[in-house]
């Protein structure tokens, strides 16, 4: 750590002014006034705007997928225009020469809101005659995946079970919340400094709502304190931030702060879910359902990640009939949007959770249900029921290898010795096998703009329309640069995250950088070698250690580089189609029945995210994933009452797990190339947290078994997180309300 | 989260800040350690127009034995109390047992001691072991300085005894009964979700044992009440008993039975009701540990020779 990060907060510009957003604090009114009037009274403060003072400068969010038919009814406004929807919708905008003054102006304004009944809960609101938006209801879509299920499917089936589960709103919490600074030059020209985690799209985005020519806007991406999914859209606020720069002729900052970003930032997960799994009695899957109601909050814009859980219902098994049917529907909530694993934890969670209960009906060990059931290495490419195609997969290779990590046997016989003695702490041992989709599936995004230059003096210049924030691209792309083009790591340079320097990008979500950014990279080093062979004269020539080498004589890149003035350079748009990584987690908890706590002895985690190009950093994507996993399983709940309003405004209300908090992790990796890309590399950033949950929560309900002979149903059960409260409830064997 | 403007005095003596905060009571706050208040006054929930911040007042930086009770001056910090050589004997195990588990190592390098005191979370460790160990409390105003009794300190989550034109200078904790009276013994469990969370609950509990039987009593309750309390009717069971495990569940059962918990967002009323219960078994059982190793140790604890040193 040197200190040296240059954040949006860190930027210097003379005459820079800040920005501070009133919020509402009613989760669903009638706003019947904004009066800014005081605000802009206040010394210091610039201006200060609701969405009426705005009047035809206010611009709307522009949707993640455009849609065909006209205005969308569920569109959202920069500022809220006659209804607030959620606690924290941005209601007005004050602008000061500092963020104290801006805050001062922010307290001098006054809001007058009717309450409405407030919808929390999705299913509610999918049947409540309140509705949010008019003239349209609160299901904002609805989704089917595979075929609907006969009913003598489930009648012949030897076992049935069946689970109901929650899956809470987590804030994802990045260090650094959200931040801009737009800075207009005189000439026009607007530049945009932002922690993001798409920058060409923003630029896009940003034009189109704001009435810009996107020529003339420059987004960079400076140093960013994590994103997990949370900066990837358009926000409402960036929207206000670089109007009003562009309106004032002057420089704008707006940075989150960790209260505003707990209810402001969009939210993860939230999902309420109903699986239904049917086996023969040698434990072999038949048939399985999903029901989801995805709460998308107060704003459906990115609807997508529900989509996800729906097309990857079935996971690694080899189950003959799946159907899957998703309503996202909209509540009086922040929006969600992806977190880190952005539908696969909600997916995996329900269908691993529903494999252990499975277990326990049949008698069998876990482990082996699972192994008799996963789609062989040979099935791959495998075409599921509900209409996706896996690449390739060794799942019972992964699961091998986590149960020896561990020590499975060892750890059956302590559980077993435990229970005989009656007085010791109960453990449980869970297990969580997983694929998850890595890349996009959609065609328009199945790709990465990518670019290599070699200058004169040898020096090489990597540019990718990827953008880090905090996936280490500054380590790992000039390693691999380097190591295709056979030449220091220290001779090539990275750029991106700056839309001036890169012609196009995707950006960087779903773990794709590496997979898709890092193979496109590769191709363009390798098209820049068969460039130099061709400025060599020689196509064939043999090319080593940055140089062409001929018959006759040998060629530097340098040296090639200097001898046209036409650039030495390779690279382009390049296609590289979803990937599916998988694993296997295992968790050991032993669990104080007295208090309800749960204390995790290990997690053991064997990953395949195909070839690692630097192993050291995914160990580290895998290991942070694995943090927030353990957030999700026992800590972190975005709690809201029944008028919609957040119970936590700070992390001492948010919990996330500490340095104190964290079990002993251990690592192993199972290495299956990508099929389709020369560099091999499947996704590794958001697995550690699609693994840990359902491999705790199946070994918190382990130890506190063994169940009654024959349960077929887990409905009504523990529900994430495993609070102390929750823990202490089920072991006492009562009723989980909470 | 930037505060609402305010103004700021340093003074370098305890009587320009006593006079500072006394112009101006009702609008101004004492900052200490700031962990709780600046917090609050980022959230602007706290809207104090002066600020009379006492860390330039070094008479306050110290931690004496003064007689029979340990004199900790209202800038002491909580880490301060993380090793037991911070006061002798049992007192300085007890300290040592609690402090680790306030908040996190930087909250403990900045809060105070004398600041929890005055801030009175209900759920603060040491509100609870003040009120065990009837701790005194030290309140400076303009007409001199007034001890009140930690019993009598507490009057709601976080309202106090304290005037507004009162500073809380000093806390004095007893040092623990020595070899005349018995063998002392301590001990201390807390609920939190994780490490830098507050506690749910948090039980103080100090024996004295005299021929294998209790003859002294304290548990210091936090989270079971709108301010800590003492579970007297648990502490008057175990007067006259043998420390044996039948004896604790039945302190235990009267301890939860006498809480009124608060409800929170991450644990109900009857959850914490029964934490309470399983807590105080559990430090009655240390303190019973604890009593037997200092026995063991040759009694170095009661004659004062174990480390301590005067600071």
């Amino acid at each position: 750590m040197t200190g040296a990060g240059n954040y949006v907060g860190d930027l210097k510009v003379a005459g820079c002014l800040d920005a501070a957003f009133v919020r509402s604090t009613v989760a669903h009114g009638r706003l019947l006034a904004v009066d800014t009037s005081a605000a802009a009274e206040v010394d210091g403060v610039v201006g200060a705007w609701s969405a009426a003072d705005l009047g035809d400068d206010l611009a709307f969010v522009p949707p993640f997928f455009p849609s065909a038919g006209g205005e969308d009814p569920r569109r959202c406004a920069a500022l809220a225009v006659d209804r607030v929807r959620y606690v924290g919708e941005p209601l007005a905008v004050i602008v000061g020469t500092d963020r104290y003054v801006a805050e001062d102006g922010a307290d001098a304004v006054r809001v007058d809101i009717d309450p409405l009944p407030a919808l929390v809960d999705p299913g509610e609101a999918a049947a409540s005659s309140t509705w949010l938006f008019d003239g349209v209801d609160n299901v904002a879509t609805e989704m089917e995946f595979g075929t609907p299920i006969d009913d003598e499917v489930w009648q012949r089936a030897a076992v049935v079970v069946e689970g109901a589960y929650r899956q809470p709103r987590l804030a994802p919490t990045p260090m650094e919340p959200r931040a801009i600074l737009a800075v207009p030059q005189p000439d026009g020209q607007l530049t945009v400094w932002v922690s993001h985690q798409a920058p060409h799209r923003l630029r896009r985005d940003l034009a189109s709502a704001l009435g810009l020519d996107a020529e003339r806007i420059r987004v960079r991406v400076a140093d960013s304190g994590g994103a997990f999914g949370t900066k990837s859209g358009t926000f409402a606020e960036y929207l206000s931030v670089v109007g009003l720069a562009v309106k004032l002729g002057r420089p704008v900052r707006w940075l989150e702060d960790r209260a505003e970003t707990l209810s402001g930032s969009t939210h993860g997960r939230g999902q309420n879910q109903r699986v239904r799994l049917a086996a023969d009695e040698n434990g072999r899957m038949l048939a399985l359902a999903l029901e989801v109601d995805a709460d998308v909050g107060a704003y459906p814009n990115t609807g997508f990640v529900a989509a996800e859980t729906g097309q990857a219902a079935a996971g690694v098994y080899l189950t003959p009939n799946v159907h899957a049917r998703i309503r996202v529907v909209v509540t009086n909530t922040t929006p969600t949007a992806p977190y880190r694993g952005a539908g696969r934890p909600e997916q995996v969670y329900a269908v691993e959770r529903t494999v252990d209960l499975l277990a326990r009906r049949l008698g069998m060990d876990p482990a082996e249900l699972r192994r008799r059931n996963f789609i062989p290495p040979e099935a791959f490419p495998y075409h599921s029921p509900t209409g996706r195609v896996f690449d390739s997969g060794q799942y019972e290779l992964a699961l091998d290898k986590a149960l020896e990590l561990v020590d499975y046997t060892h750890w059956r016989e302590e559980q077993q010795r435990r229970r005989r003695s009656g007085s010791e702490r109960p453990l449980g041992i869970g297990l969580c096998s997983f694929t998850e989709r890595s890349g996009l599936e959609q065609a328009p995004m199945a790709n990465e703009w990518a670019s290599v230059d070699v200058a004169p003096d040898g020096s090489v210049t990597a540019r990718v329309g990827t953008c880090s924030t905090g996936q280490s691209h500054e380590t790992v792309f000039p390693e691999l640069v380097a190591r295709t083009l056979g030449i220091p790591p220290g001779r090539v340079s990275l750029i991106e995250g700056d839309t001036d320097e890169t012609a196009q990008g995707i950006g960087t979500f779903g773990s794709r950088s590496m997979q898709v950014g890092g193979a496109a990279l590769h191709r363009a080093a390798l098209e820049l070698i068969e460039e130099a062979r061709r400025r060599a004269g020689e196509p064939d020539a043999r090319y080593a250690d940055g140089t062409v080498i001929t018959g006759q004589r040998s060629w530097t890149l340098a040296e090639l580089a200097a001898a046209s003035p036409e650039p030495l350079r390779a690279g382009g748009v390049y296609d590289t189609p979803a990937a599916f990584p998988f694993g296997t987690y295992v968790a050991v908890v032993e669990v104080d029945r007295e208090l309800g706590n749960v204390r995790v002895l290990r997690l053991v985690a064997v990953d395949d995210c195909g070839v690692a190009v630097d192993p050291e950093i995914v160990e580290d994507q895998t290991r942070g994933g694995i943090v927030q996993g353990l957030g999700q399983a026992l800590y972190e709940v975005m709690p809201y009452d029944d008028q919609g309003v957040p119970q936590a405004d700070g992390l001492l209300g948010y919990l996330l797990p500490t340095i104190g908090e964290l079990p002993p992790i251990s690592l192993d990796t199972t290495v299956t190339p990508n099929p389709n890309t020369a560099l091999g590399a499947k996704g590794a950033g958001e697995a550690g947290c699609i693994g840990t949950p359902p491999a705790i929560v199946n070994a918190v309900i382990d130890a506190l078994g063994p169940q009654p002979a024959g349960t077929a149903t887990d409905i009504g059960g523990m529900q994430l997180p495993l609070t102390p409260e929750t823990c202490w409830l089920a072991a006492a064997g009562q009723e989980v309300a909470r | 989260m930037k505060p609402a403007p305010f103004d700021y005095t340093a003074p370098a003596e305890l009587s320009d800040a006593v006079t500072a905060l006394a112009e101006r009571p009702e609008t101004a706050r004492v900052l200490a350690g700031g962990q709780s208040l600046v917090l609050e006054m980022h959230y602007r929930r706290e809207r104090p127009a002066l600020l009379v911040d006492i860390n330039n007042v070094r008479e306050l930086d110290t931690i004496t034995a003064d007689g029979d009770a340990l004199r900790v001056g209202a800038l002491a910090r909580h880490r301060a109390f993380e090793t037991p050589t911070v006061a002798p004997g049992a007192l300085g195990r007890l300290l040592s047992r609690v402090s680790p588990l306030i908040a996190h190592p930087p909250v403990r390098a900045r809060g105070t001691m004398a600041g929890s005191l005055a801030w009175a979370n209900p759920v603060s460790e040491w509100c609870a072991t003040a009120v065990a160990l009837d701790a005194g409390i030290e309140l400076t105003g303009p007409a001199g300085s007034r001890l009140v009794g930690a019993g009598e300190f507490f009057l709601g989550p976080f309202r106090t005894a304290r005037q507004p034109d009162e500073i809380l200078t000093s806390v004095r904790l007893p040092l623990l009964p020595g070899a005349e009276t018995g063998t002392v013994g301590v001990g201390f469990c807390e609920q939190h979700r994780t490490h830098a969370s507050f506690a749910q609950v948090a039980v103080v509990a100090v024996l004295t044992l005299r021929d294998g039987v209790i003859v002294e009593a304290r548990l210091g309750l936090a989270g079971a009440a709108d301010r800590p309390v003492r579970a007297h009717e648990a502490e008057r069971h175990l007067v006259g008993r043998e420390p044996e495990p039948d004896v604790f569940a039945q302190a235990a059962a009267l301890a939860a039975a006498g809480a009124d918990p608060l409800s929170e967002p991450h644990a109900g009323v009857e959850y914490r009701r029964h934490v309470i219960g399983v807590l105080v078994r559990r430090a009655l059982v240390q303190a019973r540990e604890d009593s037997e190793s200092a026995d063991f140790f040759s009694g170095a604890g009661r004659d004062g020779h174990d480390g301590w040193e005067a600071r």
